[in-house]
């Protein structure tokens, strides 16, 4: 009995060495990470599936960061965020600026070999327009002739439409009205041209690795839906070669999850988690910048007590810019103008400043007596950064007016309804810049803005908007962009910008010529590994 | 059992049904569509949109073009991404559910009935109380926290295994481990609280009594009848791993189906919601018709309905 116990316990022991040794072979069987990256290959974070690589579909930056390495529009946008040539070597426009041309390179291929012409700038652009294929940003082109009636299903003959091939390289564009920024826009994806053989040949595949032909700096090699996509130098790209071979972007959706493949080696660029961003301060690999990205706060003005300019001007005063970026920690950059930093014509002066003295003085004025007021309502979509905003606006409305104010949190969609159908009192809401051009900013606020949901329209400012996207000259432009900021953020109030959002990246030193920007556009082909 | 089993899968239609006419009327009276963005669209163009995806025509029109379009097998376009199907979708996407959900089904079998059985047949020592201590915690930590907590402590620390992507076996590693600490954990307590339970039973103290050896004592008697209660839960567990978890698949970057459980209803992407409800509807039915057929093969007292004719 003891030597059979014994024994037991023997087999059992054997028994334990065998599994340990078990696994510590199994342990020296896996290779570890961090090993050699692979070389020429750059490793991105796209953060999210694009949508649709369609041009005339795509609407979100995911989709465009990508399409900016894969294709190339009539102008790019430089490091300067100015429009430089690119598919079109250069242009000129007719003395009443109705009338834009554009002269093609004769050198671009396709990556089928198929040259380009100025045919397919005319096609993608009809193909965009169509009612038919229904694109959500066909409205880009509708500063072209007749565009928006054919889009409405007004006019049925595409050819009416203010977009022709003079010859081969020769792309007419007849406008609805003088536009100074034109050659910005199209540096946007809508606006590249179309192969519509193979929208034709493939139908909504054309976009799969294996159909899809483009003309930039890289081709589509690769794509795994919801995981990875794949691109791979273009070796009939007409500019300078791209010194990357490849490039993966994967689509990991948390920050913080990348981050962790960051320092395992496995992606060079990550978008930086707002708590981590403290850490990675004075580091090599850390990049900040702040981006075209306005977060602002609007009033319903058609409600009372925000129907008094007033009060809308008291309670801008009443809050310290200052304290968003303590609160949020990701490098925020007040603004009290709507124009931000960064973009042309922006005026720093402009703005209401902090004054809690002249914002009591004002609301007493208007009549208000904010300790029976009822509970004024701020309305944000559910988010831990709105939240952190909402609840410093909070303390600060009640610390420097003795204002009540009620926090209520939406979910996106239900907040996006709730905006357009009856816009809270107190709403929070951001805008990316499509274009670097003050256009694109100002256009929110006028009476015929989809994206207004204050309730406010002004005659002046609506004037001065349109009048501005016409001026030629930036010295006349820059004073009529003052006047319509002054009357949007200092005279009438229906908005109270608050901050800049900025780009905080983590860069892998291997990752060499790799400058972020305010549009947050990747250059890529100008970026090497090592 | 063939009779059994038909008649079964005919009673699905009637359920799956029920959860498309459901769902579809739920996705309708919630507030905010699919084409409501930040960036607000005008509305011509919204109506080109309501028109391609014919969501300008009366709610049961719709609804009787959906049905019509599932009976055909075609689940729609999808809306947030434009140009692919939600059958598209489903097919890249399914079947990464399915290896991850498999690892973690594994994992949380071998080692649930392994715990459990050791401290079941054990009951009252420090073992059995120690495997306790860490189901508790195994049922109790959610995975967001187990998950990071395992990327952090080990990931994060030895520089291996990968913190997420889909890449080799090895990327499988945290991620089936974080998706199987719960299901084991409860595999575990039922175990364990049917080995003691069964090992009480009179057929037990007869086979003893019958001088059967102790070894086909625990592991015949004992552990086919324990194994029942298991495979109750075995059912929803499965239809629970196979979908994935939203939570691991986001942590780990996975890119299975899990994610679009969220994603699809935050989007408003009707037929996404539509598509990926009705496949986990099909997978519960289909595994509980295996758990029934299961059961009549441990228990021969269990008799299914279509044999007894």
């Amino acid at each position: 009995m003891t030597r059979g116990r014994r024994g037991g316990l023997a087999r059992a022991r054997i028994r334990r060495i065998r599994v340990w040794a078990a696994v510590a072979l199994l342990a020296a069987a896996c290779r570890p990470l961090g090993g050699e990256p692979p070389p020429g290959e750059l490793r991105i974070n796209l953060g999210t599936e694009p949508p649709s690589l369609d041009w005339a579909l795509a609407t979100d930056g995911t989709s465009f960061l990508l399409l900016e390495q894969l294709m190339r529009g009539l102008t790019r946008m430089g490091p300067d965020l100015r429009p430089q040539p690119a598919l079109a070597e250069r242009w000129e426009v007719s003395d009443d600026g109705l009338v834009w041309t554009f002269h093609l390179r004769r050198d671009v291929v396709w990556s089928d070999g198929v040259p380009l012409e100025a045919e397919q700038f005319v096609r993608g652009w009809r193909r965009l327009l169509s009612p038919q294929t229904a694109a959500e940003y066909a409205y880009f082109l509708y500063p072209v002739k007749n565009a928006r009636a054919f889009n409405a299903g007004e006019i049925d003959d595409p050819s009416a439409v203010g977009v022709r091939a003079r010859d081969r390289h020769t792309l007419e564009v007849e406008l609805e009205a003088p536009l100074v920024y034109f050659p910005s826009l199209t540096t946007f994806m809508v606006t590249f041209p179309g192969r519509l053989d193979l929208v034709e040949r493939y139908g909504v595949d054309w976009t799969e690795p294996e159909h899809f032909e483009t003309l930039g700096a890289f081709v589509l090699e690769e794509w795994r839906h919801e995981y990875k996509i794949v691109l791979r130098a273009n070796p009939k790209y007409y500019g300078p070669p791209p010194s990357l071979e490849r490039v993966t972007g994967y689509m990991v959706d948390m920050d913080s999850t990348a981050l962790v493949l960051f320092e395992q080696g496995l992606i060079d660029i990550v978008r930086l988690p707002a708590l981590e961003i403290r850490r990675f301060r004075g580091r090599p690999e850390y990049r900040t910048l702040p981006l075209l990205r306005g977060y602002y706060y609007g009033f319903n003005t058609k409600l009372p007590p925000f129907d008094d300019v007033r009060v809308r001007r008291a309670l801008a005063h009443a809050i310290d810019r200052r304290e968003f970026p303590k609160v949020l920690q990701g490098g925020e950059l007040p603004s009290g103008s709507w124009l931000p930093p960064g973009m042309p014509h922006h005026n720093a002066a402009i703005g209401l400043p902090f004054d809690p003295e002249r914002a009591r003085a004002l609301l007493a004025e208007a009549g208000v007596d904010a300790s029976t007021l009822p509970p004024v309502r701020i309305v944000y979509n559910t988010d831990q950064t709105h939240k952190l905003v909402a609840e410093s606006v909070q303390a600060q409305w009640r610390e420097n007016l003795g204002l009540a104010v009620e926090l209520e949190n939406r979910e996106w969609k239900v907040f996006l309804k709730e905006l357009v159908s009856r816009p809270p009192p107190i709403y929070r809401l951001g805008w990316g810049a499509d274009f670097p051009d003050p256009d694109n900013f100002m256009n929110l606020f006028t009476s015929s803005s989809a994206n207004n949901h204050t309730g406010w329209s002004d005659a002046r400012y609506d004037r001065l908007v349109a009048e501005a996207s016409r001026e030629l000259d930036p010295a006349r432009r820059q004073v009529l962009y003052d006047r319509a900021q002054r009357i949007l953020c200092e005279e009438e109030v229906p908005i109270i910008p608050f901050f800049v959002t900025s780009l905080n990246l983590a860069v892998a030193p291997r990752v060499h010529g790799f400058e972020p920007n305010a549009m947050d556009i990747y250059f890529l082909d100008s970026v090497s590994v090592r | 059992m063939i009779r059994y089993t038909a008649a079964r899968l005919l009673q699905a239609i009637p359920v799956l049904l029920v959860v498309a006419t459901v769902t579809f009327a739920l996705l309708r009276l919630l507030p905010g569509g699919p084409f409501d963005r930040e960036k607000a669209l005008p509305p011509v163009i919204l109506a080109n949109i309501e028109a391609r995806y014919h969501l300008d025509e009366p709610v049961a029109r719709q609804y009787a073009r959906y049905l019509a379009g599932l009976v055909r097998g075609d689940f729609g376009p999808s809306y947030k991404y434009p140009g692919r199907d939600v059958a598209d979708i489903l097919r890249d996407s399914f079947p990464v559910s399915i290896q991850l959900g498999a690892a973690a089904l594994v994992l949380a079998m071998l080692l649930g009935v392994g715990a459990g059985l050791a401290a079941g047949m054990r009951a009252g020592t420090l073992q059995d109380r120690a495997i306790i201590g860490l189901t508790l915690l195994g049922i109790s930590v959610p995975s967001f926290v187990l998950g990071a907590a395992l990327v952090l402590g080990v990931a994060l620390r030895f520089g291996w295994p990968p913190a997420g992507l889909w890449e080799s076996p090895a990327y499988a590693l945290l991620p089936a481990l974080t998706l199987a600490a719960f299901p084991t954990a409860y595999i575990a307590q039922l175990t364990r609280t049917s080995v003691i339970e069964v090992a009480g039973r009179d057929f037990v103290r007869t086979a003893r009594a019958k001088g059967v050896s102790e070894a086909r004592v625990r592991w015949v008697h004992v552990l086919r009848n324990a194994l029942l209660a298991v495979v109750t839960y075995f059912g929803p567990l499965l239809a629970m791993l196979l979908t994935g978890s939203f939570v691991v698949e986001q942590i780990f970057a996975i890119p299975g189906m899990g994610r679009f459980f969220v994603t699809a209803v935050t989007n408003r992407d009707y037929p996404l919601v539509m598509g990926v409800t009705l496949v986990y509807a099909a997978l519960i039915v289909l595994s509980n018709l295996a758990v029934d057929l299961v059961y009549g093969w441990l228990d021969p007292r269990i008799r299914l309905a279509g044999d007894e004719s």
